[in-house]
């Protein structure tokens, strides 16, 4: 059975406060940081992008685990920030991980569900034995013009997943997807900041797919909300993912521990990927997590994980290390609205 | 030369930067004997003033370094930050 | 076999706004054969010493660049050591005259910074250092303040003390018609002044400037119409290199190539130390003249800053050595490739004694100290009278 081997995440320590976007745009501070339910959100440094990011996360797995890094035979990274329009970031990444040269490598572009993708594309690889090993990284320095909706949202971080044939401290159980033709955001190549349609990204969009592919591995797994012990989604903002949680069924004490959008905002390609790792940062074994993530245009993918034993080492490494989800949540320094700007290289 | 630790041996602050750095500006640039017995110089990130100080250590780390032109290659390279 | 130097001169170091290369070396080089009553016809090889020729004028190829701008059919070379270029320009001009292929060369140190944004001229001057260094923005007063910071934590070196290297070298350079700055400036002016790279301040710093120096050297000191005058001679020039990059040097707080060209110009001029009347040695950076101070043997590591401090190398107090009273770079001036050249200009006028109010009384012996980067090339030459 194949299933995550060890994961890495990384948040830039760099933070922003909504408040301080909200007063240089002379909104009415508390009304905005009461709505969206956050006050402040991750920003890279100015020397940070999607690279440095990802690999920040994925040296983070791969140190995690006793799995040599020549062992991985694919690496896909998804993003919506990829420096480069043509030219991978995924071998950027297998070079300075010291990967080799045989392994398949792949950038991956959906919104923000393309790392989810990577993760059943390789899932696909192991489960059909191609492959042992298979790396899959979700990064992003979420871009979003000033004094557009998005800027109070729009974060930065990066997790990683190596997943595996064998060794695994969660298994897959099951996955599904789906997808449409539903453009609620996009960014159109060459453009800098992406757009939206406003509301249409709620019901016909997040709510659609996610719950789409929810009830697609739940009547596929013969589930219900009540035998799975942590449910994760996509965060875009704060009352999305509570609300379909209530929709699906599921508690909030269930879905409480993966809110990481919370603290830091939403990390697009790494939103749901941190939500997990938050959880697995804190499960137990035999625990089930239910996950769904989502990307504009749009589709989700939906996984079935059962944390094994192992995870118990593995939590006690990263705790050893300060490197759970919650430190990097806490390790913080605040910056000004000028520095956000700075730092996101707009000014 | 990734998660690589060492120690500081000399840091300074540059203040009046080259061409392709004025985005980074101000930024320490240190000196790091490294465990393995090399020495560095690079880029101090990710740091509070406490931190430039000799004897101080750090861990090897991947960013961007100079600023280039919109349509080159993007160079990356290592920096430091404190442990 | 001897080799004299027979003509000496320098032109103004500031910001020549109005003054281009070719005139700034036309005016070096002809007040040099002046000097030597010589004409230009008994020059059999020019060697050129630059380092940003290419970089900020696009103009390499400097040996026949001059060459042709001097009116010289001659064997011509560019030498590039950086911030040595003038040093070794000279010794490979003695060099050449010692195997006997030429009996009479001239050297020119030439430089032009001022036409080029700051930032520019910063990103160039780093060329003299590592990828390494360049690629974590490590300017040349960042490798120097890396230094400073070392020595201040091992010696107790002061930024005061630092600050006393700029006063005397504006004081000496108050002196000197030739020199970029004639104003003096106090200790406070100097910690005072914005910090450019810590601890060192803008007047740490020499500054960017234009300006050109020139030599004749000779086997034959009758090549000169005025044989029988007494000629100044080269006892020693030595080069010496060390690592390119600082991180990889052994110690932080001596420059080895100094130390290592020092000894062996000594050795072979068959003096020591403390037998050195007058210095022009390489002050880019207040740290540096301290540095070069310690390791050229004129005081133990650790104790020069105090020495420079009380004044002990200043003219007017100083009871042995003088150091640099053509203000230094410092003061007079770093147009980059001339101030190897212009340093032993100054120090022939010294042993002369033609300096006019910066006289050193009785200077006998001298010694030029050029440094590449920082500290990756040195250049020691000895001159007596």
């Amino acid at each position: 059975m194949m299933g995550i081997v060890s994961y890495g995440t990384y948040i830039p320590r760099w933070r922003v406060k909504l408040a301080d976007i909200a007063r240089a745009w002379k909104k009415n501070e508390s009304e905005i940081v009461t709505s969206l339910g956050i006050s402040e959100k991750s920003v890279p440094g100015v020397d940070e992008d999607a690279v440095t990011i990802a690999l920040e996360s994925g040296f983070r797995a791969i140190q995690t685990s006793s799995c040599r890094p020549s062992a991985i035979e694919a690496l896909f990274v998804g993003s919506e920030s990829h420096p480069y329009a043509v030219n991978p970031t995924s071998t950027i990444i297998g070079e300075l991980l010291g990967i080799g040269n045989s392994y398949l490598a792949a950038d991956l572009e959906f919104a923000c569900k393309a790392a989810t993708a990577g993760m059943q594309a390789i899932a696909g690889l192991i489960e059909s034995k191609h492959i042992q090993y298979g790396l899959a990284i979700g990064a992003d320095t979420a871009q979003s013009k000033p004094h557009d909706a998005l800027e109070y949202t729009s974060a930065a971080a990066g997790v990683a997943y190596l997943l595996g044939n064998h060794g695994a401290i969660a298994n897959l159980l099951s996955y599904t997807s789906y997808s449409s033709d539903t453009p609620d955001f996009w960014r159109r190549d060459g453009i800098r900041y992406p757009s939206h349609a406003g509301r249409f990204t709620g019901e016909p969009a997040y709510f659609a797919h996610v719950m789409g592919a929810a009830h697609g591995l739940l009547h596929k797994t013969t589930c219900k909300p009540e035998d799975i012990n942590y449910c994760v989604f996509h965060m875009p903002n704060t009352k999305f993912p509570r609300d379909v949680a209530k929709r699906l069924g599921f508690t909030h004490s269930q879905l409480v521990p993966s809110l990481t959008v919370d603290a830091i905002g939403n990390p697009y390609s790494a939103s749901s990927l941190l939500g997990l790792a938050s959880v697995l940062d804190q499960a137990k074994p035999g625990d089930k997590i239910f996950m769904v993530s989502y990307g504009s245009g749009a589709g989700s993918d939906a996984f079935l994980w059962e944390v094994t034993d192992k995870i118990v080492s593995h939590q006690a490494t990263r705790r050893k290390n300060k490197d759970t989800v919650k430190d990097q949540l806490q390790n913080k320094t605040y910056i000004d609205y000028v520095g956000y700007l700075k730092q996101t290289h707009k000014i | 030369m990734l998660g690589k630790t060492g120690v500081i041996r000399s840091w300074t602050v540059i203040r009046l930067p080259p061409a392709d750095f004025g985005y980074q500006a101000p930024y320490p640039v240190v000196i790091v004997s490294l465990d393995g017995g090399e020495s560095i110089v690079a880029q101090l990130v990710d740091f509070d003033e406490k931190h430039l100080s000799i004897g101080q250590r750090v861990v090897t780390v991947v960013r961007r370094t100079v600023q280039t032109g919109i349509d080159d290659v993007i160079p990356y390279g290592i920096k430091v930050k404190p442990l | 076999m001897n080799i004299y130097i027979i003509g000496a001169a320098t032109t103004k170091f500031g910001e020549l706004w109005g003054v281009s290369p070719r005139r700034l070396a036309h005016q070096a080089v002809t007040d040099a054969l002046s000097d030597a009553e010589m004409k230009p016809s008994g020059i059999e090889a020019l060697f050129v010493g630059n380092m940003l020729s290419g970089m900020l004028g696009g103009q390499e190829h400097l040996g026949a660049f001059f060459a042709e701008e001097l009116g010289l059919s001659v064997p011509a070379f560019k030498i590039e050591g950086a911030c040595a270029s003038g040093g070794l320009a000279l010794h490979n001009a003695v060099n050449s005259v010692l195997s006997g292929q030429y009996r009479t060369v001239a050297v020119l140190g030439v430089e032009k910074m001022t036409d080029h944004k700051p930032e520019d001229v910063a990103a160039a001057l780093m060329g003299a250092g590592s990828e390494g260094e360049r690629l974590s923005g490590a300017t040349f007063p960042g490798l120097y303040a890396l230094i400073a910071r070392v020595h201040m934590a091992t010696y107790g070196t002061t930024e005061k003390e630092l600050a006393s290297v700029a006063v005397k070298n504006h004081y000496h350079a108050s002196l000197n018609p030739n020199a970029q700055f004639h104003a003096p400036v106090t200790i406070e002016q100097v910690l005072k002044s914005p910090c450019v790279a810590d601890p060192l301040k803008l007047l740490d710093c020499s500054p960017i400037s234009d300006g050109a120096a020139a030599v004749i050297i000779t086997s034959d000191p009758s090549a000169s119409l005025r044989a029988g005058k007494k000629a100044v001679e080269i006892i020693a020039s030595v080069a010496a290199t060390d690592s390119l990059g600082l991180a990889q040097r052994v110690s932080l707080t001596k420059l080895q190539a100094t130390e290592t060209a020092g000894k062996n110009a000594y050795q072979k001029a068959g003096i020591e130390p403390k037998d050195i009347d007058v210095a022009e040695v390489h002050d880019c950076f207040s740290i540096a003249e301290i540095l070069a101070m310690e390791d050229l043997g004129f005081y133990k590591k650790g104790n020069a800053a105090s020495v420079v401090s009380r004044g002990e190398t200043t003219l007017g107090i100083a009871r042995r050595l003088v150091v640099n009273p053509s203000g230094g770079l410092k003061g007079c001036g770093h147009p980059v490739g001339a101030t190897g050249v212009k340093q032993v200009v100054e120090l022939v006028d010294q042993l002369l004694g033609r300096s006019g109010k910066r006289q050193v009384d009785g200077a006998k012996i001298g010694l030029a100290h050029n440094v590449g980067g920082s500290g990756a090339t040195a250049t020691v030459h000895i001159l007596k009278i």
